[in-house]
């Protein structure tokens, strides 16, 4: 028998349920055209005295919905401003949805790119009081912070305020704090990104371990040659749009082909990958069973028929 | 199924579609995009019971519970700050005790040398003292818990915790930085060369305080919200504060407002003047504070806290977005 697919795993218990989360930001803009719609003379006066930009709607995602099993490793991919970071934030439950939700089995930890954590003080005061934050006890944060300090592989600088480190040790710093406590759900946005090649081999071993352990990892990466090598299922974000969700190695590649596409300017080929691969797609609509309260086990004739109710929602 | 020792809600039975994909007839009137596009709809069930929404406002039982369990968190985090505003000074810490003394210092200076305001207050350095160095404490948890958000924003980014850490946590660092405040206000009173009636109500002084803190942690909590709702909130503090100052009979005397019932009330009624006014009968008159004083300083810091805690704990799931 062939190694399981753990994508075709029924029976992998989910991990995280994203259902139908859009997210709307209300940000100022300094397009001239936005200045001179939809305003009366009167609110443009007041809004040069305040010194105020007009204020565009920016739909960072729109009706995104899937489910996370456990042992996967889930790459993000998409060019810039295509809702990655975003999607991953609200995993977290840094952010909320204006619609929609996201369940998960544990609180998700996440490493990003711009969480300086306190800049005035040390890596080792940093690797104490991050531990801390997560829930730790005093105790597990002393036995941890050796192994935290060996993962990040900053040597003296441990002892240095962190305001002085260079963007790879930060990067460094927060992936070991992040893993300290072993995350069940674990979100990185390009965090790894910076590290060099020791550190690479050491952040990949240890998100194995993760995932070994029944966990999940998501990974937001421009690189699809790393989400290709080290995902095992890889989600296309366009636009705040889910345009492909499947094994990575496939996804991978068509986001390549498109984004190959862009660059060489070839608009007409770009479009053809993409509808291709919206018509590919299996649209996914997530419905929240709600627990039996009293009873462990319900007799199937007293089951109310949930199937059909399910696809209603989404 | 492995053993029968597996928990029911953790592993379904088999026959539960917990997980799995199941290809459902859609049964909405409107054909979905995918259906147009030629792809069926795929429904994932999953139970609710064992995953719960993230980032959602915890019970408020739940959500103190958490907020105990971050008590280290707290207490390191607030340790760490501690005079990170000096770090960068030749004196570093000693300006945790300086800056209270020059404080009074200049105080002392202009009304009590050149405007003469001690008219009628025997030992009134001790009383300007006094009333500095704890007005000065509400200032900074005032200040500090409204920003405490925006300060926060990097932490809030990084780890999820329960967000009322950050305002408490401002005031925490605030007891630690009083310390060396209080230090100072003891050997002041004692070098001074007018006389206290030293009693054994001094012994009173960190009731007050504790009343102060309890009132100021929710002033922090209230303002917390206010601020990361509306960040202008933060540009007017500053103001009040000063009208507050003054109102709270800091560097004068409110016998001489007597003549005027509305602003007498008024003042009596102000929590501060009530802190200052209990802490220097304790400290430098030999007075037990009258029971009023007790009462209506319990109900404001009470009454402050339930109240700022529920409205911050109400924003939970919005600091995020601030």
């Amino acid at each position: 028998m062939d190694a399981p697919d753990l994508l075709d795993d029924p029976f992998a218990q989910a991990t995280v349920a994203v259902q139908n989360v859009h997210v709307h930001y209300r940000v100022p803009s300094t397009e001239a055209a936005e200045r001179r719609r939809r305003a009366n003379r009167l609110v443009r006066a007041a809004r040069s005295v305040l010194g105020r930009n007009p204020q565009v709607l920016v739909r960072a995602l729109s009706g995104v919905s899937f489910v996370a099993r456990q042992g996967e490793q889930i790459g993000l991919v998409g060019q810039n401003g295509s809702g990655k970071s975003t999607l991953l934030r609200i995993i977290a439950g840094l952010e909320t949805p204006s619609r929609g939700q996201v369940l998960a089995e544990s609180t998700p930890v996440l490493i990003g790119v711009n969480a300086a954590l306190v800049p005035d003080l040390s890596g080792e005061q940093n690797i104490r009081l991050g531990c801390l934050a997560m829930g730790m006890t005093p105790e597990a944060t002393e036995r941890a912070v050796p192994e935290v300090m060996e993962l990040a592989g900053l040597g003296k600088s441990i002892y240095l305020p962190m305001k002085t480190y260079s963007s790879g040790m930060g990067a460094r710093l927060r992936f070991a704090i992040a893993t300290a406590a072993n995350p069940h759900l674990l979100l990185i946005d390009e965090a790894l990104a910076t590290g060099d090649a020791a550190f690479k081999e050491r952040s990949e071993a240890r998100m194995q371990q993760l995932r070994a352990g029944a966990g999940t990892v998501f990974l937001v990466s421009h690189a699809a040659q790393t989400i290709e090598e080290t995902c095992t299922r890889a989600i296309w974000l366009n636009y705040g749009r889910m345009v492909l969700d499947g094994p990575a190695p496939d996804v991978a590649l068509r986001y390549r082909k498109w984004a190959w596409a862009i660059a060489k300017d070839r608009p007409e080929e770009a479009k053809k990958i993409i509808e291709q691969a919206l018509m590919d797609r299996e649209e996914t609509s997530v419905y929240v069973e709600e627990p039996v309260p009293s009873r462990l086990y319900t007799p199937r004739h007293v089951r109310p028929a949930r199937v059909g109710a399910a696809a209603g929602r989404s | 199924m492995t053993g029968a020792s597996v928990p029911p809600l953790r592993m379904p039975p088999m026959s539960s579609s917990n997980g799995a994909a199941t290809a459902a007839p859609s049964t909405a009137g409107v054909a979905s995009y995918a259906e147009l596009l030629g792809g069926p709809p795929v429904t994932e069930v999953v139970q609710a019971g064992r995953l719960s929404r993230v980032g959602a406002r915890p019970s408020l039982g739940s959500y103190l519970r958490q907020l105990w369990a971050r008590r280290h968190f707290l207490w390191a985090e607030a340790r760490a700050k501690v005079g990170s505003g000096t770090r960068d000074t030749i004196l570093g810490q000693v300006w945790l005790v300086a800056k209270p003394v020059l404080d009074g210092l200049v105080y002392f200076v202009i009304f009590g040398l050149i405007l003469n305001s001690d008219r009628g207050i025997t030992n009134f350095l001790g009383y300007l003292v006094i009333g500095i160095f704890l007005f000065s404490f509400t200032t900074e948890c005032v200040t500090g818990g409204a920003r405490s958000i925006q300060s926060g924003r990097n932490l809030i980014r990084a780890f999820s915790f329960p967000r009322a850490s950050l305002p408490i946590s401002v005031v925490l660092r605030a007891v630690l930085n009083l310390v060396p405040t209080l230090v100072a206000m003891f050997a002041i009173l004692l070098l001074l060369p007018e006389q206290e009636v030293w009693t054994w109500r001094a012994a009173l002084l960190p009731v007050v305080l504790l009343l102060q803190t309890l009132f100021v942690t929710g002033l922090a909590l209230l303002l917390a919200r206010a601020t990361a709702k509306v960040p202008d909130i933060a540009q007017l503090i500053p103001y009040l504060m000063r009208f507050w100052l003054y109102g709270s009979a800091v560097f004068f005397s409110y016998e001489q407002f007597l003549d005027h019932p509305t602003v007498l009330a008024v003042m009596q009624a102000n929590p501060m003047f009530m802190v200052l006014d209990a802490a220097r009968d304790c400290l430098l008159y030999g007075v037990t504070p009258a029971l009023s004083t007790w009462l209506g300083l319990t109900a404001w810091a009470v009454g402050t806290l339930v109240v700022g805690f529920l409205v911050f704990w109400q924003g939970e799931e919005s600091y995020g977005r601030a």
